[in-house]
């Protein structure tokens, strides 16, 4: 496939171009597009029910959209699995944690390498020379890129399913960031955190968005309006499957009809400025 | 599982040292005793003892492939015996149809070849059951995987492949047919030492693979089969590979069973051993090896155990004898009962418990 391999900072890296998803006769998205720019991060924002969530289940392939075509670094990827997408660097948190709750911290996270470890079966049976040296070099990776940037040192080695939510929400982060990705779909990564919490995900999220070795373009669906206007580049308005509006956050803020959908009247979103 | 602490005292100074298997003095220490106690204490003891470890170490080695499914990948399976079989009749079929040429007949090459033959052809055969996972969960894979048992034992080997040769229904194994190299396995003593090679080759095998690539995508699917899609995991794809080196280890289990063998027939492998290896792991806890060695142990000591406590009292209850069947099959179903309840975690649970302790004893605060 001819997908571009270089893509310049601000240039589009994920097209949505006109995607209709219907279940049954409930249409979920009627139409929608946006395009999101290398380097940026892209808000999308809607009342409950307005289709965010299928939005990026359909950037992220656990669903294919009717009609309309996704557009990846230039190229057509309706057609592909959830699998392969994570190949091309697409990563993703769940807005309900979905994490291997058997597994320990550090195995979630090593599993977010999958893709990039190279032995194969045979050699991981005998675990000797490559298989080894892969898992220390692979290890290192992790401890000094992830885990430390995450600050989750000191549960490296705890069960998942028994942390406390916040942190489970982080070490989510840490498993999507593992897999070193160009596009990183956060649904709702601040939902159900204290303000300490929200304040720590917006710095690692600014980190992984704005420093040098990561440069991850994120797609981002929140409810909180304060971090939403303050961290995003473009924001995106879903209302019962159908765009809105979109421009940057002082373009949406202003615009009546999203002030009568979603953020009510007043300045009731700036609760927490 | 999560792991364990360490002692008091022993810090990692590298990542290669972290990932280490025997990771402390003491552990290896403890590895030297098990070693000398495998290898130059359980051979000299009298036949009997030997035939009960034997018995244990063909449990395990079934055990380890329904762990695999069942523990690690999250693949209910209630069919191994069908692999099992498969496995005992390529090897039995080898050995005594197909024509070797001298040199291998002489130099013991027959039987090592079709334990490998029959573990890929049972390997394959799981596959081939294994395929409904792609689309089933749940109760609909156990009855696919039920549908293996009776398709292949009960259909497949009692009609057609029990009758190669123009043989009634047992095959039957003369001495001297099993011969690996120069030795001709021929006493439980010898028998002994080709299971304690298979199994420890099968759990490092499988201990290996569950620490490195494929064995974290079994256990991300057993999680969480959605997340374990998004973070590029090709889920069909490793579902059937753990059915592939579930029914590997399978057929080394068969093919290595007919060793013990004068004969064998479909039998051998009935759905009630599927259904008992299911329970084994049970015991044992599931996704954990520890828990098929202890499970297996376990299983197999306490029916021994019962046949010593039950012959004496034959003479008072005759009854007792005559149903040896029902108080066996009763007493694993009421061990089920019990650890389900009580130890849902199983033997190994409560083993990784007791080494905790030690790790921090004497200051386990």
């Amino acid at each position: 496939m001819a997908f571009v391999d270089e893509i310049k900072e601000g240039e589009e890296l994920l097209k949505v171009d006109n995607i209709y998803m219907n279940f049954g006769k409930v249409s979920a998205l009627a139409g929608v597009s946006c395009s999101v720019k290398k380097g940026s991060i892209h808000s999308i924002i809607g009342p409950n029910g307005a289709g965010k969530t299928v939005m990026m289940n359909c950037i992220n392939g656990l669903y294919h959209p009717q009609q309309g075509s996704i557009i990846y670094k230039g190229e057509k990827i309706n057609h592909l699995k959830p699998h392969h997408r994570a190949k091309l660097g697409i990563s993703r948190t769940f807005q309900k944690i979905e994490l291997f709750s058997g597994m320990t911290v550090l195995d979630n996270i090593r599993l977010g390498r999958h893709i990039h470890l190279k032995s194969g079966i045979l050699s991981a049976a005998v675990y000797l020379g490559k298989t080894a040296r892969e898992e220390i070099e692979h290890r290192r990776f992790i401890e000094e890129e992830i885990i430390d940037l995450l600050e989750i040192e000191h549960i490296r080695d705890k069960t998942v399913g028994m942390l406390p939510y916040g942190l489970q929400k982080r070490v989510e982060l840490g498993r999507a960031l593992a897999l070193d990705p160009e596009l990183l779909i956060l649904d709702e990564p601040l939902a159900g955190l204290n303000l300490e919490e929200v304040e720590d995900m917006a710095r690692f999220i600014i980190d992984v968005n704005e420093e040098k070795r990561w440069g991850v373009t994120c797609v981002f669906v929140e409810h909180d309006m304060g971090v939403v206007m303050d961290l995003s580049d473009d924001v995106t308005v879903l209302n019962f499957g159908e765009m809105i509006a979109s421009g940057t956050p002082e373009e949406v803020q202003t615009n009546p009809e999203v002030v009568k959908a979603y953020l009510g009247a007043e300045d009731m979103y700036a609760s927490r400025r | 599982m999560a792991k364990g602490f360490l002692p008091c005292g022993t810090y990692h100074q590298d990542y290669a040292h972290d990932h280490a298997w025997w990771q402390t003095r003491f552990v290896k220490g403890k590895m030297i005793f098990l070693a000398i106690g495998l290898f130059l204490i359980i051979p000299h003891l009298d036949s009997y003892y030997v035939g009960i470890v034997n018995m244990i170490g063909y449990t395990i080695l079934g055990a380890l492939g329904v762990d695999l499914l069942i523990g690690f990948t999250g693949q209910i399976t209630l069919g191994h015996a069908a692999f099992m079989a498969v496995g005992a009749y390529t090897s039995a079929l080898m050995v005594l149809e197909f024509p070797w040429p001298k040199i291998f007949i002489h130099l013991g090459l027959a039987y090592p070849l079709s334990i490998l033959c029959g573990a890929v052809l049972a390997g394959l055969w799981s596959v081939l059951f294994g395929l409904p996972s792609a689309k089933v969960k749940g109760f609909y894979l156990i009855l696919t995987t039920m549908a293996a048992q009776f398709v292949t034992v009960d259909f497949i080997i009692t009609q057609y492949v029990a009758r190669i040769g123009g043989r009634g229904q047992a095959f039957s194994l003369p001495p001297g047919t099993i011969k690996i190299g120069p030795w001709i396995i021929d006493s439980p003593t010898k028998v002994y030492y080709l299971m304690i090679i298979l199994v420890l080759l099968c759990i490092g095998m499988v201990a290996n693979l569950l620490r490195s690539k494929p064995g974290r995508a079994w256990m991300a699917i057993r999680d969480n089969d959605i997340a374990a899609e998004t973070l590029g995991i090709n889920i069909i794809f490793y579902k059937l590979l753990s059915f592939f080196v579930a029914g590997f280890i399978a057929g080394i289990a068969g093919a290595f069973w007919i060793s013990n063998l004068a004969a064998i027939s479909p039998e051998h492998f009935p759905w009630s051993w599927s259904l008992w290896l299911v329970g084994v792991i049970l015991i044992g806890g599931t996704g954990s090896i520890q828990g098929t060695i202890f499970g297996s142990m376990f299983m197999v000591l306490v029916m021994e155990a019962l046949q010593i406590g039950i012959l004496p009292l034959a003479d008072i209850y005759p009854q007792l004898l005559e149903k040896f069947l029902f108080v066996k099959e009763s007493t694993f179903g009421l061990a089920i009962c019990a650890f389900l309840i009580f130890e849902p975690n199983g033997l190994s649970y409560r083993w990784w418990q007791i080494k905790n302790y030690f790790n921090l004893w004497p200051f386990s605060y």
